[in-house]
């Protein structure tokens, strides 16, 4: 019961961290939706052109304006000491890890997931997919939350350079971008590539508090 | 109940310090003085078991401390020289998140009274961004206070504090040693606190 009051107490204090600093999810957001802006203007007003790479310019802008916020996963509360004092409240690195990655999905994934309606109605996506949209990135981003986990935690013993984790995360998503639209272009393998997706987050979810918590231990001692 | 024993800390093949021992009891002070980076956070963080040590080994209540390290964390408090205070938020916030991930059993009245004395009563809904360094230190300590633990662990404690912030310090001490506490905190110099053993590294 204790254990479980720590976790529940942990997200209370995600919750006023993130409710504290809600311009950094709105600038996201906003960052988004001027992408696409800028997609379109760019592209011309072809409603038909717009319509059949919709989806890709989605899948990239969020992509994209997700990793914006990995610099700040684990940063504030490493250099705050933070990080050493929930450690030492009784919760390992690895399972500060995965705490850590359903916080970044549920504040900074799930607002990208409520504004992805308004992003097909703005890029001419029929409905029909918008169904697939949604249930991809609510596999693909918590696979993306994972990866954003282990290269931020990576990120702490490599001060120098920020980009680094934003590149790693960039190209470990390729598969998830390729299975992701497939889901939306090919809907009559939606249960197979449905599975593939689940199997590569599957992989990362298992992957993640092992790689990260060793990260955030050597980063704590070389610190 | 904490004994460290010949413990030595190597870093890229350079010795931090070499051959510490001590032994922490209910009711004991220990005090590790030293210049700056001689190695008091290392050894305070490898007591704290976050960074591994070259030789020797700690033990907690008898038995290694990796072999009963969660035990250990259930009884010790630590306040590095950072602010772990959350600097967006308010104090009163702060004070709401520790007392619940802390689950602490500490009463309302019981911090009131705290914040009085350490005189953080008129500042509750500042934000912590805003105190000043003495202000912001004297509120980490109230995490002591929160989370009610045996074993104290603070590095430089009494940078930034006036006078007078000293000398409650002094008293929080005496009173943690009278309820069967201890203390171990590093500093470049005593300011006049009883000790029971001092180290110099």
């Amino acid at each position: 019961m204790k254990f479980l009051n720590k976790i529940i107490f942990f997200y209370f204090r995600e919750y006023k961290l993130n409710m504290s600093g809600v311009q950094d999810i709105l600038t996201n957001i906003i960052f988004f939706f001027v992408s696409i802006f800028i997609f379109i203007f760019s592209i011309g007003p072809d409603k038909e052109t717009i319509s059949l790479i919709g989806v890709g310019i989605v899948w990239t802008l969020l992509l994209l304006s997700s990793t914006l916020s990995l610099r700040k996963f684990y940063q504030d509360d490493f250099e705050n000491g933070n990080l050493l004092i929930i450690h030492l409240n009784g919760l390992s690195f690895g399972f500060i890890a995965i705490l850590k990655t359903f916080s970044h999905f549920l504040f900074v994934q799930v607002p990208f997931l409520l504004s992805i309606p308004i992003a097909c109605v703005l890029l001419n996506i029929a409905n029909d997919k918008l169904f697939y949209l949604l249930t991809s990135f609510g596999i693909a981003s918590l696979t993306l939350s994972c990866l954003g986990s282990i290269s931020s935690s990576m990120n702490l013993m490599n001060q120098r350079n920020y980009l680094l984790g934003s590149v790693i995360v960039m190209i470990f998503s390729v598969p998830i971008i390729i299975f992701s639209v497939s889901i939306i272009n090919m809907e009559e393998n939606f249960n197979s590539l449905i599975n593939i997706l689940f199997g590569i987050l599957l992989i990362v979810f298992a992957i993640n508090p092992w790689a990260s918590g060793l990260c955030l231990k050597l980063s704590l001692e070389n610190n | 109940m904490l004994i460290v024993k010949d413990l030595s800390v190597q870093r890229l093949d350079k010795a931090i310090f070499e051959n510490i021992s001590l032994s922490l009891s209910p009711r004991n002070i220990t005090i590790l003085k030293g210049k700056n980076g001689s190695g008091k956070t290392t050894l305070l963080k490898a007591i704290l078991n976050i960074i591994e040590p070259s030789f020797g080994s700690i033990y907690w209540k008898g038995k290694l401390l990796k072999k009963n390290l969660y035990d250990f964390y259930n009884h010790v408090t630590y306040i590095p020289d950072t602010t772990t205070s959350l600097k967006k938020l308010t104090i009163r916030d702060n004070i709401n998140i520790w007392k619940k991930f802390f689950i602490s059993d500490i009463n309302n009245a019981q911090i009131e009274t705290a914040l009085k004395t350490l005189k953080l009563d008129n500042n509750l809904n500042k934000k912590v961004g805003t105190l000043s360094f003495g202000e912001t230190k004297k509120l980490e300590f109230l995490r002591l206070i929160i989370e009610n633990k045996n074993v104290w662990i603070l590095d430089e404690p009494f940078s930034n504090l006036d006078d007078d912030s000293i000398e409650l310090m002094k008293q929080t001490f005496e009173d943690h040693c009278a309820n069967e506490g201890s203390i171990i905190f590093s500093s470049h110099q005593n300011p006049g606190i009883y000790v029971t053993e001092e180290m110099e590294l």
